[in-house]
């Protein structure tokens, strides 16, 4: 099965094109990364695939269901999410488990077993002991990590990250591609996410995406160079 | 003062509101429409002005009427997505000119009622009007009890709501619609004119004076009701229009937490 079905996918904004011939798949248990220079519409792509935007051409089929029949959770970090509004009034505690709510929540008490998800993905990215600050007062990197804890609290199955680890620090990235691939391959998790540091997640990932500009085209238009299978990392 | 009729309804009225107004404030502040307040008010007036004209009980065709406004609110939002308080403007002037040229149509009866409208008369509330507001705060608070977790997540962020399976822009028209009518419910009592400082003032304060999303509802009832019952109580000793007595009540309870926030660092 397939958590995200990518078909010939194109994209225009106005009459300008910016993805032309997109492909690919995303099954449990992938970790995924899609690269390209700046302005390679990558951000564009994956609107395309939440539904946040409509391809002018192709289809995106993103799954109901997940590898065990229940419906599919979906886990997005966009990459404006650091940057909030900082008046927002909600502490980081407030914020991690509004992650939980997707988790048939909406209109019920959070359970022990939430709390516990929630503290541990506040450990995770090392937020805990800030768990009752104001979240306008955390700095941009800190702001980025409780977007994270945020997310793991969800605990999706499929995660669709958007440069996730801007302004995070060698360490900190590393522990949270440790996680991220923990989740792929020990909980058949599906990893879409959008990267910079593809020289470092390439020893996490098994999928790489590069988007590239389309030779000839008189737009800056990007198309899929290929879906190159990693080899597969080691748990 | 509390054993004349009239008081006892406009302290239960203030009351009744104050429960109210920051929930609602409180949202509209995050959504960023915070001028949506005060188009609905505007174009309350065409509500009224159209009952006036046709002869219907003017609070029912303002509701009609702010219900059609409250959903075109939310298509020229989705089109001006980038700009979406050119949506506030557009539909301001439009509700205000429709209001002028009913007017300008009808006798001048109306015009005269209308000056009710526009700056309200907290103390010739009926009891009609009392248990229509009691009617609606049961509902708000109890939608917000309901649907706190969705709204929350909404005024955060629309994408992540989105994705977390929100029907995001039925979810907008509701809460418009509903902000709609609460102003159409409130302007007579408060005026057309400040309707929405009423609205918008306790949650605009207690969103510096609480880290939590519950605390500033709760902080945002307590200033609204110390605000209200004490600009009631002044409205009454110095013979000034409550409206404004209320909305100069809260911008003093303003300027102090802000005084006292900057100069002991809170």
């Amino acid at each position: 099965m397939h958590y995200i079905e990518v078909e010939d996918l194109s994209f225009q904004y106005e009459n300008e094109p910016v993805l032309e011939n997109i492909s690919f798949k995303v099954e449990p248990g992938d970790f995924v990364m899609l690269t390209g220079e700046n302005g390679a519409a990558k951000t564009t792509l994956l609107r395309n695939i939440l539904g946040l935007l409509k391809p002018s051409k192709g289809n995106v089929h993103l799954s109901a269901k997940n590898y065990l029949g229940e419906q599919l959770v979906v886990g997005y970090v966009s990459q404006q999410i650091a940057s909030f509004n900082a008046g927002f009034p909600s502490t980081v505690l407030e914020l991690v488990q509004s992650g939980r709510y997707q988790r048939g929540k909406w209109f019920k008490k959070l359970d022990k077993h939430d709390k516990e998800q929630i503290r541990r993905s506040l450990e995770s990215v090392g937020m805990w002991d800030m768990r009752f600050k104001k979240i306008g007062e955390l700095s941009g990197g800190q702001k980025q990590r409780i977007s994270i804890a945020r997310v793991f609290a969800t605990d999706p199955d499929l995660f669709i990250l958007d440069e996730p680890t801007t302004g995070m620090d060698v360490n900190s990235r590393k522990e949270f591609y440790q996680l991220l691939r923990h989740n792929s391959m020990e909980h058949n998790k599906g990893i879409l996410m959008v990267t910079h540091d593809h020289e470092e997640i390439r020893h996490y990932a098994n999928k790489h995406i590069e988007l590239v500009r389309k030779e000839g085209s008189p737009w800056r238009c990007f198309s899929m160079d290929s879906c190159k299978e990693l080899s597969k990392p080691h748990s | 003062m509390f054993f004349y009729g009239f008081m006892q309804r406009a302290f239960q009225a203030s009351f009744l509101i104050s429960l109210i107004a920051p929930i609602l404030g409180l949202f509209l502040i995050l959504q960023r429409q915070s001028l949506m307040a005060d188009t609905l008010s505007h174009v309350s007036l065409a509500g009224v002005a159209l009952g006036m004209l046709i002869g219907i009980n003017p609070t029912w065709t303002n509701i009609l009427v702010v219900i059609v406004v409250a959903v075109l609110l939310e298509v020229l939002r989705q089109i001006y997505h980038t700009y979406s308080e050119i949506s506030i403007a557009i539909l301001m002037s439009a509700g205000m000119a429709v209001a002028l040229v009913l007017m300008g149509i009808s006798d001048g009866g109306a015009t005269l009622s209308m000056t009710q409208f526009l700056f309200g008369s907290i103390v010739t509330i009926n009891e009609q009007q009392i248990w229509m507001l009691l009617f609606l705060m049961i509902i708000i608070v109890a939608l917000y009890i309901i649907f706190r977790k969705p709204m929350y997540i909404l005024t955060f962020d629309e994408d992540t709501a989105f994705t977390a399976g929100l029907p995001i822009r039925t979810m907008s028209i509701l809460f418009n619609i509903l902000t709609g009518i609460t102003i159409a419910i409130i302007m007579p009592i408060v005026g057309a004119l400040l309707v929405s400082a009423i609205i918008i003032l306790p949650a605009a304060i207690s969103l510096r004076l609480s880290k939590s999303f519950n605390g500033v509802i709760l902080i945002g009832i307590v200033i609204a009701i110390i605000g209200m019952l004490s600009g009631l109580v002044t409205s009454y000793e110095l013979g000034t229009p409550p409206g404004a007595s209320i909305t100069l009540t809260l911008m003093l309870i303003f300027s102090i937490t802000t005084v006292v926030k900057r100069v002991f660092r809170l």
